[in-house]
């Protein structure tokens, strides 16, 4: 039997997970009674954001030629947050089809994904989708596959998922154009871990690319990067319904259960041997997923702060089990009282989790602006310098001390309408961008490079481009390096009281403008006292920035007569409410939304 | 089997306390009914308070919410009435003031405070009415020598020797006169429809009419309004003779053309500065011509204070009718077992189509809660200079277990000097006084 291991990628809505359910369909794995949409989506979430979060390898059976072809494919997130998600589901393959809107053409997403499969060395074999509608242009995106991606215009193939034209002839190529996988070349086993999910029945089960040599249930096996022997108590695949098998050989995708309790005791891209008859030498793995955006979680009531928190704690705990992407620490602020910090891949990862702890757990979060990790280099007492991570501020140890703050740097892809390419350019320049390249796409548009700090991209790039142009710009990045720049940290300063929850990261060029408009905020936001309150920011002792919320002088109603009392009671009892919500600096009080749009300040 | 086995209801004789049909409304969560603005009905636990109070009801509110003319800053309940419902509304009161006279328990009222609207809109045969009807009802005797205290509220322009006669011969003894103000164009910026001769004159006729007491209400912080112009206000009021002045300081209260006007940027409010300098300077003046302040917004030579309010903030209870009035009654137990407060229903149509036994619909009832009446304790009681009594407060909240919170909550505001312990007494300060709401509010919440 002829194997072929491919992946699916493409640009948000481009309709991915449509066409892996056709492939399903043509190919009988599932009936048309049980065709439902995108079936290879699981949860509740993927299904209405229309994306795909997790990836999930399907086997099916296609006949072709006379010959039987077993056809494992592995879906993708179609987001660059999960971007390591597309890295390590394409390293499980030989070949991987591009699908790209036959009506909207090549986006910013096609772009990124393309480079992630070209860095894998896969096969790419690009598909134009949606066909069937009017306003698709197949010539025309064609020739922006062959100008912008540099694969030949005549490989595309031209389908409609929904319709199912062009199905047929794509399972075709997909078997005559896709490589074979290669043969074993030892004759230990050894299978990569490409994925792993929680299921609540049968704990973790682990997504597997055998490359070399045969697994079989009973087997003891070895995970050589962690040291862990585990037996297999099931082999399987999903075809999509999850169907056991004995052994799972060269060349093979599946899934392994092996009674193993929690996600932490697996790792992505370690290898698997048998540990009878071990493989010398694990297989090419890849890089953990780094966490690149911060931000804290606070349960929203402090009211009754002990049991939210347990309950978020809880929460949190569980959203772990089958997101090992995520991470998260106990944090405790001045102003929100205890929360987590928390590392996500990216904003959207940051949204959705955000979102599950909401819906699947009914928590009220307040989430503070998220920032980036940083690289600092400190000087120690005896001189030495050492490089610590930073992803709060108020973490930065003091100013004397740092040597170099480097920050992350993303590629950004961003693809345009001509006339909007001056906008932009100015967006990515107020943003610190660096440019780098201009690539024309069509008549209409022109794909634009740049080198942007990930800092800059993360408070509303993302709006302000798609405002800019209309809605038509789209956008991608990767993380390319960390590079040092003119990086500080300012300190906000209340009735002369630093408050760490205030500080921020800033380049030094912006730190007077944003300490302002930081000051000016907080200035709205806290109420007047019986006393004037200065509030300064500063960079190391230099006040860069003043503002001062006089004091008021009375807070006494004129008139309380007897049909007042009630009212005024009322009213105060209202007022009192408001201020045991605050926090003290001192002798001032500050309410918690002070904090949140002081966290708010994009410019 | 008979049909009494499968009926529910009481038998005959046995109603209970309150009769499912009395009370309607929507009921909260807590059980208690909650009344809304569309509500036409009395609560009967109120209802019954009328004749259980621990004690004769001394101070009787009414109100009279016809006006010729709704001044912008003003928010209390009137109406102009284009429809002649002045005599309906007459009987209507008679009628409710019948109902609640069971709380005066055959004592003489001390005190009755008629206010609105503007109560000398109503013409002189209608007060023939309900002065009659007030005699009938209620023991009026201490107003006829003078020791209790009857007071009208006037707007200058609609004094008449005829009317002040009607008002001397009922027993009325004091008129609050809404001068607001003696400069024309300050009076044009409140929208007020007199002038000053018309206080002057309205005075006058008082005098000639033998009610001897009057009280001036003014104004202050008015935009433009400069604090020579603020002095001068005063002075004349003093020169007219009064025994006591009511200084507001102009509050922009939601829901008013004023506040409206000031939300589109028509005018600037007066500097907070300048109202506390307004407001401290009406102190010192008053009090260098013998009327010192007794209440935030009150002044009066000794023993002229408005012994009506003085029932208000001292938490007495007092009857209180007519559309939009609020009363208050102890409950059985008296103090230490708290108080029911309650607001009619602001609409007129309403309060004259509706009677619960001819009490009126209600908007708001606050059934008894012995924490919230401390609260309002200290909420009005530290408004006045007399302050309240500390001793008596920490023993009834001693016996809530709230005595250390409330001392703490205190302790605060004593250490800054700007709560006095005075022979037993909390008493704010000079300073204290213009951060009242503040206090109140911190001593509020250790008891609330």
């Amino acid at each position: 039997m002829q194997i072929r291991n491919f992946s699916i990628i493409a640009h948000i809505d481009h309709g991915k997970s449509t066409l892996a359910d056709r492939l399903l369909q043509a190919t009988n794995a599932v009936t048309d009674r049980e065709a439902k949409e995108q079936l290879l989506d699981s949860m509740e979430l993927e299904r209405e954001r229309g994306i795909t979060i997790k990836a999930s390898a399907v086997t099916v059976f296609h006949t072709h030629n006379g010959e039987q072809y077993m056809l494992n494919f592995i879906d993708t997130p179609g987001h660059v947050d999960f971007g390591y998600e597309v890295s390590r589901a394409l390293k499980a393959c030989e070949g991987a089809l591009l699908v790209v809107d036959a009506a909207q053409g090549v986006e910013a997403q096609t772009v990124v994904n393309t480079y992630l499969a070209v860095a894998q060395d896969v096969d790419i074999m690009p598909v134009l989708n949606k066909i069937d509608l009017p306003g698709a242009q197949p010539e025309e995106v064609a020739m922006e596959v062959e100008q912008v991606l540099g694969l030949p215009a005549e490989d595309c193939m031209l389908v409609s998922a929904k319709t199912g034209q062009g199905i047929p002839e794509l399972l075709t190529a997909i078997c005559e154009r896709f490589p074979a996988p290669r043969k074993s070349l030892i004759p230990e086993a050894r299978a990569l871990i490409f994925d792993a999910i929680y299921d609540d029945y049968r704990g973790v089960v682990i997504y597997i690319r055998v490359f070399d040599g045969t697994i079989k249930v009973g087997d003891k096996i070895r995970m050589m990067g962690l040291e862990r022997t585990h037996q297999i108590t099931e082999l399987g695949k999903y075809t999509p319904k999850p169907t056991k098998v004995k052994q799972l050989g060269a060349g093979e995708a599946g899934y392994l259960v092996a009674a193993i309790k929690t996600l932490a005791d697996v790792r992505v891209g370690d290898t698997i041997t048998s540990e009878l008859n071990p493989a010398a030498e694990p297989l090419e793995g890849y890089e953990p997923p780094r966490q690149m955006v911060f931000c804290d979680l606070y349960p929203a009531t402090t009211t009754k702060k002990g049991t939210d928190f347990e309950d978020m704690r809880d929460a949190i705990e569980k959203l772990s089990i089958n997101d090992a992407s995520f991470t998260s620490q106990t944090v405790h602020s001045e102003a929100l009282g205890f929360g987590f910090r928390c590392g996500f891949l990216g904003l959207l990862h940051m949204d959705i989790v955000q979102e599950r702890l909401e819906r699947e757990f009914d928590l009220e979060i307040v989430q503070t602006a998220p920032t980036v990790s940083y690289k600092v280099d400190i000087r120690g007492k005896g001189g030495e310098i050492t490089e610590i991570e930073v992803h709060n501020p108020a973490d930065l140890p003091d100013m004397g001390s740092v040597m170099a703050i480097k920050e992350p740097i993303a590629r950004v892809e961003i693809m345009v309408p001509k006339e909007y390419i001056g906008d932009i350019m100015k967006l990515a320049l107020e943003r610190r961008g660096i440019y780098k390249t201009q690539t024309y796409v069509s008549e209409t548009r022109e794909l634009l490079t740049f080198e942007i700090p990930l800092a800059e991209l993360i408070f509303d790039f993302y709006d302000k481009l798609k405002s800019t142009t209309a809605g038509y710009g789209t956008m991608d990045y990767e993380l390319s390096e960390y590079r040092q720049d003119n990086l500080c940290k300012v300190d906000v300063l209340i009735n002369g009281e630093p408050v760490e929850a205030l500080s921020l990261i800033t380049h030094r060029d912006k730190s007077e403008a944003r300490g302002r408009s930081l000051l000016v905020r907080l200035r709205k936001q806290i109420p007047r006292h019986q006393f004037e309150i200065p509030l300064q920011a500063a960079i190391g002792g230099k006040i860069i920035a003043r503002e001062t919320i006089k004091g008021f002088r009375k807070d006494v109603t004129a008139k309380c007569y007897g049909g007042d009392v009630s009212r005024k009671r009322k009213l105060l009892d209202k007022q009192r409410k408001g201020k045991d919500r605050m926090k003290s600096i001192g002798s001032v009080s500050i309410p918690q939304e002070a904090f949140m749009a002081v966290l708010d300040v994009g410019e | 089997m008979t049909a009494d086995h499968n009926n529910p209801s009481p038998p005959q004789g046995q109603r209970p306390p309150f009769p499912p049909s009395a009370p309607s409304g929507p009921t909260a969560v807590t059980g208690l009914p909650v009344f809304t603005s569309q509500a036409r009905t009395t609560p009967e636990p109120l209802a019954e308070a009328f004749t259980r109070s621990p004690a004769p009801v001394r101070s009787l509110y009414i109100h009279i919410p016809f006006c010729a003319h709704r001044c912008h800053y003003c928010d209390f309940y009137s109406i102009v009435d284009t429809r002649d419902r002045a005599e309906p509304f007459i009987s209507r009161l008679i009628e409710e003031l019948r109902a609640q006279a069971p709380a005066a328990q055959g004592q003489p009222l001390e005190t009755i405070f008629i206010g609105g609207g503007t109560p000398t809109l109503l013409p002189v045969p209608l007060w023939d009415r309900l002065l009659t009807a007030l005699d009938s009802l209620y023991d009026l005797s201490l107003m006829r020598t003078g020791m209790g205290e009857w007071t009208v509220e006037c707007n200058p322009e609609t004094a008449t020797a005829e009317l002040f006669d009607r008002l001397a011969r009922g027993g009325i003894n004091r008129l609050s006169m809404g001068a607001q103000s003696f400069n024309q164009t300050l009076l044009d910026k409140l929208d007020r429809r007199h002038n000053p001769d018309n206080v002057y004159r309205a005075l006058d006729l008082a005098k000639q009419a033998g009610i001897e007491r009057t009280s001036i209400d003014l104004i202050f912080a008015i935009p433009g309004q400069t604090l020579e112009q603020w002095d001068a206000d005063i002075r004349t009021a003093l020169d007219l003779g009064t025994t006591h002045l009511s200084a507001y300081a102009l509050t922009y209260e939601p829901n008013t053309p004023l506040t409206a006007r000031l939300r589109r940027g028509e005018f600037e409010p007066a500097a907070e500065d300048t109202e506390v300098e307004m407001f401290e300077h009406a102190g010192r003046v008053l009090a260098g011509a013998g009327l010192p302040r007794y209440e935030v917004s009150n002044f009066a030579a000794e023993g002229q204070e408005c012994r009506h309010n003085l029932a208000y903030w001292r938490q007495d209870p007092w009857l209180a009718a007519g559309p939009s009035a609020s009363g208050h009654l102890l409950a059985p137990g008296g103090l230490a077992a708290g108080s029911h407060r309650w607001k009619n229903t602001p609409r007129l149509d309403t309060y004259l189509d509706h009677s619960h036994r001819g009490f009126a619909p209600v908007n708001d009832h606050e059934p008894p809660e012995p924490p919230r009446l401390i609260a309002e304790t200290l909420m009005t009681g530290l408004r006045l200079r007399e302050g309240v009594d500390r001793t008596g407060l920490l023993a009834r909240t001693e016996a809530l277990g709230l005595a250390e919170a409330l001392r703490q909550a205190a302790k605060e505001h004593e250490d800054s000097g700007m709560l006095v312990v005075d022979a037993g007494r909390w008493v704010l300060s000079d300073s204290g006084l213009l951060f009242a709401d503040g206090i109140a509010s911190d001593l509020m919440a250790a008891v609330l």
